[in-house]
């Protein structure tokens, strides 16, 4: 019975992170037609800062949204100055954010060294709390909060603001969009820096618990590709489901198949591919 | 004199390698509808993806209302005052009716009598006001023709662009979009209407331009034009 709680706990836990880390990979995708393949290196490079800002002495919330705010100014640059230079050249796109995350790998392990770093919880949300002899890790259930807490934030955003419309108006029709006079290039910028800013959150809020090591940025990309063509490419709502699938795949299928747990990710992903390309929630094919 | 509201003068536009309009010139004057007409495949669309800038034009000039717009991005172009009724609606399906609206709408230009806000679409084409909480997507093709305009007009455009807007609805309400057009014109709008809808083209506009095979064959006054006329027999009729 225990074992299964904290099974369940660790999902949903999983899932906030990666609602956190697909939320921006999902409208990235949806708006600009890329698997942004540095995503993961958002998330990485994000959970660094954040060890340095807390090394420095920030609080562990100031120390999560400078590094978010440092990972918003990167991708920022990397879309205004990169990416913009190939527009409408997807593969070579794709390929540019393939290479970006190899040199943030090694930069990474120039400054920070191969040492794992786990930073410590914040003091305040340590400890469990128990009831009727289960044991709920303070924590893990303040990652689902703060995860809900942004959904909701994200969803007052991009489905209650006009700017929101635009984003997906933009999702829906890029080209005509532009003719209703819709700045699509200037949501490119804003969504890249958005998406860059929520991975690096969930990489500080995420490292207490998962530690930060070489290698971390290459394990979370599959999971947000994973997620977004589960959930549908734009759609935060499929974001969200296909956030706490995974994580309930991943935790239980690591304990009860741990040889299969591999295929047990990726054949759900097969199968919406051939079956359901646009995803649960999507609107347009991949 | 009042500079026309667009011209094309010798336009060649590609589609990667494939040629497809091949020296346009065409004219619409000031607050007058031409009617463009032309074979499938003859480059309507072409022209009207060309004007409001999804295509640069490889060679010639676009010009609106005297200033030079050729080369321009969509939305420069769109906030020069040109608004376009898309072939297919291509309405933004996951968005409200409300929604597609204000994403459209734009700065209201100096001078402007009546301008057009949510308000003044909804009055126009009630159907759209009961419907405005309701996604896009969902609404009939009609519906949705209505919203392509009510959408377009939020732009605020001096020249309006619409491509088949009869494409697939019923007689019924051909004959409305038509009302609505011609109403427009009324207000002084300057527009082009891209139609297969022969019929409707000769009695609503003032002057028609017939494409075939990305080039123009034939520019004139509606009025001189009857469906036995040789210039469409020979350009439209089938073969
Ligand atoms: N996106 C495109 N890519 C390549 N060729 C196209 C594209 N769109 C149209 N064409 C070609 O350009 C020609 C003109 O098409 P179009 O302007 O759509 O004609 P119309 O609107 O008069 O039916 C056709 O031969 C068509 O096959
Ligand atoms: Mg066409």
């Amino acid at each position: 019975m225990n074992l299964w709680l904290v099974l369940a706990i660790n999902s949903i836990t999983l899932g906030g992170l990666l609602f956190l880390l697909s939320a921006g990979f999902s409208l990235i995708f949806g708006l600009m037609r890329i698997p942004n393949l540095m995503h993961g290196s958002f998330f990485m490079l994000g959970a660094y800062m954040g060890s340095t800002f807390l090394a420095k002495g920030f609080g562990f919330w100031p120390a999560a949204l400078a590094s978010a705010a440092s990972m918003a100014v990167l991708g920022g640059l990397v879309e205004r100055f990169l990416l913009r230079r190939l527009a409408g050249q997807e593969l070579a796109q794709v390929l540019l954010t393939l290479g970006l995350s190899f040199i943030i790998a090694d930069a990474c392990l120039m400054v920070w060294t191969g040492d794992p770093i786990q930073p410590s919880t914040p003091p305040d949300l340590r400890g469990a709390i128990i009831r009727s002899g289960l044991v709920f890790p303070i924590y893990r259930l303040a990652i689902v909060g703060v995860a809900i807490a942004m959904a909701i934030a994200l969803w007052l955003l991009i489905d209650k603001t006009r700017i929101g419309a635009m984003i997906r108006a933009g999702v829906d029709d890029a080209p005509i969009a532009r003719v209703v006079g819709i700045k699509v290039s200037q949501l490119f910028t804003l969504v890249f820096c958005l998406g860059a800013a929520l991975a690096a959150f969930a990489g500080v809020v995420g490292s207490p618990y998962l530690s930060i090591y070489p290698g971390l940025d290459a394990e979370m990309l599959p999971l947000a590709l994973i997620v977004v063509i589960l959930g549908g490419a734009g759609s935060l709502p499929g974001a969200l489901l296909g956030s706490f699938i995974i994580g309930f795949l991943y935790n239980f299928g690591q304990a009860m198949f741990p040889d299969l747990a591999y295929v047990i990710l990726f054949v759900p992903m097969v199968l919406v591919l051939v079956l359901r390309p646009q995803g649960l929630f999507g609107r347009v094919a991949l | 004199m009042a500079a026309d509201a667009l011209r094309l003068d010798g336009v060649h536009a590609y589609y990667g390698d494939s040629h497809v309009l091949h020296g346009v010139g065409l004219v619409c004057g000031e607050g007058r509808l031409l009617g463009l007409l032309g074979r499938n495949g003859a480059g309507k669309s072409t022209c009207m993806s060309t004007v409001v800038g999804l295509l640069q034009p490889k060679r010639g000039a676009v010009t609106l209302f005297g200033k030079t717009i050729g080369g321009l991005a969509p939305e420069r172009i769109s906030a020069h005052g040109v608004a376009l009724v898309p072939q297919g609606r291509r309405i933004f399906r996951s968005l409200t009716v409300r929604e597609n609206l204000v994403v459209a709408a734009q700065k209201v230009r100096a001078g402007s009598l009546r301008p057009w806000t949510m308000a003044r679409v909804f009055e126009t084409f009630p159907r759209l006001g009961e419907r405005r909480a309701q996604y896009a997507g969902s609404l009939s093709g009609g519906e949705q023709q209505m919203l392509a305009i009510g959408r377009a007009l939020m732009g605020n455009p001096r020249l309006l662009l619409m491509d088949e807007p009869s494409e697939g609805l019923a007689p019924q309400i051909v004959a409305e979009v038509g009302r609505t057009i011609v109403n427009l014109k009324n207000e002084g709008l300057s527009i082009v209407l891209v139609e297969q809808n022969i019929k409707l083209a000769l009695e609503i506009a003032d002057d028609i331009a017939i494409l075939n095979s990305g080039s123009v064959a034939y520019q004139g006054a509606a009025a001189t034009l009857t469906m036995d006329h040789p210039a469409i027999t020979q350009n439209l009729g089938v073969h």
